[in-house]
């Protein structure tokens, strides 16, 4: 039995973590370092500890130790398929809530992988650890040890290959601490569809279906829905097939997932497994009823799959839009800043997972996404009006956000369509600007009036005035 | 009836507004138009009988607007002031897109640097960008280190 589990995450990851273990009567400890003092994650435990940093292993057990936690969850990034902390937590006798040591080694390493899943009949991309020859252009530079598009480069030209190389290595070494890159086949237009799997300690394997990660930029997704439009049933049932086949090849115990590429022609090669719960996992709980968490938990410490691959089903579908601390008419630059305004939206069918509420701070230490915004509807056409109008309630002032800019994706015809890839907003840069400049009458209105009421304000940048409940000079209170 | 002018910066131009109010009702001038609106509360007013909810949030002299389900951004332009807040431009400034780290300077002063040549490589939430001059010509000042963190806007190098 697990009685008290240490989060090694932080933001909406850390809190979405935490709101399953309240369920399950499981006491929470927070992590944090000194940026998130005051983040909404450290509040959100029964307890929280300071640390230096989320990629230190022995400084997280530490912590696991000196709070008395028997179990340790990594979330997603940081340290969660660094075997340094699965180890470090086998060391000190703390049940690490994750596949074993070995599949994340094993998976980790992108080369390995893929030769296991060839073993193992499973399509894969081809790769080099080497340079290609010319005629395999264009390439991917790959980190061996990463994931999330650090680390990655497109190389057209084989002359750009040496320096594609170096920079990625250097990006690599620098986010997951291992600076080892390799070179892979590049499918054009590919779509990104990934298959959540779950296995026991007991041998059993079953995937819950799949997740459409094709609207990304720069390589990072950035809407996900399920079900894939693309898929047929019998593609699916194919493709599901490979994925379980995935994880009886490494003996995969807890919740991981299958990262497939599928060309336009419906041929599908094995990409990666992703050792670790995704960002993206809530459209699979949201489809299928299952809470991954808890899953995770009740794998962790022993217990059969409560289920077979037939009891599992998908209902209606779900869609997942990320709220990231962006500029999308600027490259998509980070931005940061403090929440001045949040009024997130709610209602039947609509989920937000959230590290951030008003008076956050948003600074550049970390990963600029803020929180996930999910809904279910019945069909894709209602799971779609149902995102519009919950990215139109979205109030969010004081950091530059992506909400207007999601907005602008899912209501694309082409989006509607299902007519997605990876290469969807390269295709549609259209949608990276606001359709017309013309700001309406009533928000220089609204403007005007928050201006009277102050006066101007000359000095530091540090100088923010929030005006919520505009009222004009004239009102005495 | 108390009045107000008021300069706004919207993308590049310029449009001046006057507000005439009274116990909450009023009259918003912009070009030829003349539109009435009522203050019924906080963040919420009605134009032409339709209720608008909306909240502002004021940094300095840029102001995002929330209205209808949309951000919108305005600079309020304060007469005599406004040079001031002018950024580097088509100068041979490099200044910072973003807060970050500077992981590399790639020129020394006295270089000669081309147009679009990278000089800076920055670090900002793990990802590298490189900041390339904004014109051709010598390096004459370099105003930062690798290692240092910045905040955006800050001036890294000049370039005459």
């Amino acid at each position: 039995m697990i009685r008290k589990v240490l989060a090694a995450n932080r933001g909406e990851i850390a809190i979405r973590i935490f709101t399953t273990l309240r369920e399950m009567g499981i006491h929470t400890v927070a992590v944090y370092t000194d940026p998130d003092a005051h983040a909404l994650h450290v509040r959100s435990a029964d307890e929280s500890i300071r640390i230096e940093s989320y990629l230190q292993p022995d400084e997280i057990v530490s912590a696991a130790r000196q709070a008395g936690a028997d179990a340790i969850h990594p979330g997603y990034g940081f340290l969660s398929e660094n075997t340094s902390l699965s180890t470090a937590c086998e060391a000190a006798g703390i049940t690490f809530i994750g596949p074993r040591t070995d599949t994340i080694r094993r998976m980790g390493d992108k080369l390995e992988s893929k030769r296991l899943m060839e073993k193992a009949g499973v399509p894969v991309v081809p790769s080099w650890d080497r340079n290609p020859h010319d005629s395999e252009f264009p390439v991917l530079v790959k980190a061996v040890g990463g994931g999330g598009g650090k680390g990655m480069r497109l190389v057209e030209e084989p002359s750009q290959l040496a320096e594609a190389k170096a920079a990625a290595s250097r990006e690599a070494g620098k986010a997951f601490g291992d600076d080892r890159v390799f070179v892979e086949k590049y499918v054009r237009n590919p779509r990104h569809i990934e298959f959540q799997i779950l296995g026991d300690a007991h041998g059993n394997a079953v995937h819950v279906f799949e997740r459409e990660c094709s609207i990304q930029r720069r390589h990072q997704k950035v809407i996900e829905e399920t079900p894939s439009p693309a898929l047929t049933p019998g593609l699916r049932a194919r493709m599901g097939d490979a994925a379980v086949a995935a994880a009886k090849a490494v003996g995969y115990v807890n919740a991981g997932t299958v990262e497939f590429i599928v060309g336009p022609d419906g041929r599908f090669y094995f990409l990666e497994m992703n050792t670790r719960l995704q960002v993206e996992h809530p459209v699979t709980e949201m489809t299928t009823g299952l809470d991954l968490v808890r899953e995770q938990i009740r794998i962790a410490e022993g217990n059969p799959l409560s289920f077979t691959q037939s009891d599992l089903r998908q209902t209606g579908h779900s869609i997942e839009c990320r709220i990231y601390a962006e500029v999308p008419e600027e490259q998509f630059r980070p931005d940061i800043g403090t929440v001045a305004v949040y009024r997130p939206p709610s209602g039947a069918g609509v989920r937000l997972d959230s590290g951030i509420e008003e008076n956050s701070e948003v600074g550049f230490h970390y990963d600029p996404m803020l929180a996930k915004l999910v809904v279910w509807a019945g069909s894709r056409s209602q799971a779609i009006h149902k995102m519009q109008r919950a990215l139109s309630e979205f109030v969010l002032l004081g950091v530059r956000n992506n909400i207007d800019f999601l907005h602008r994706v899912i209501s694309h015809p082409e989006f509607g369509e299902g007519k997605i890839d990876t290469h969807f907003l390269e295709r549609h840069s259209a949608l990276l600007r606001p359709a017309t400049e013309e700001v309406p009458v009533e928000a220089l209105l609204a403007a005007s009036l928050s201006s009277a009421r102050t006066p101007a304000v000359t000095g530091s940048a540090t100088a923010a005035f929030t005006d919520v409940w505009t009222s004009g000079p004239w009102r005495i209170s | 009836m108390t009045g107000r002018e008021l300069h706004w910066n919207k993308g590049a131009s310029e449009t001046q507004v006057r507000i005439e109010e009274s116990g909450g009702h009023g009259i918003f001038h912009i070009g030829e138009q003349a539109i009435p609106f009522v203050v019924r509360g906080q963040g919420w007013l009605e134009v032409n009988g339709r209720n608008i909810r909306y909240y502002v949030h004021r940094d300095r002299n840029e102001y995002s607007i929330w209205i209808d389900g949309r951000t919108y951004r305005l600079t309020r332009i304060q007469k005599g002031a406004h040079a001031l807040e002018q950024a580097g431009g088509a100068s041979g400034e490099v200044r910072a897109l973003m807060p970050g780290k500077v992981l590399r300077v790639e020129v020394a002063v006295g270089d000669t640097v081309k147009e679009r040549q990278p000089v800076v490589i920055m670090e900002s939430m793990k990802m590298e960008s490189s900041l390339p001059a904004p014109k051709a010509g010598a390096v004459i000042a370099i105003e930062c280190a690798p290692g240092q963190i910045v905040e955006m806007g800050t001036l890294l190098v000049t370039i005459e």
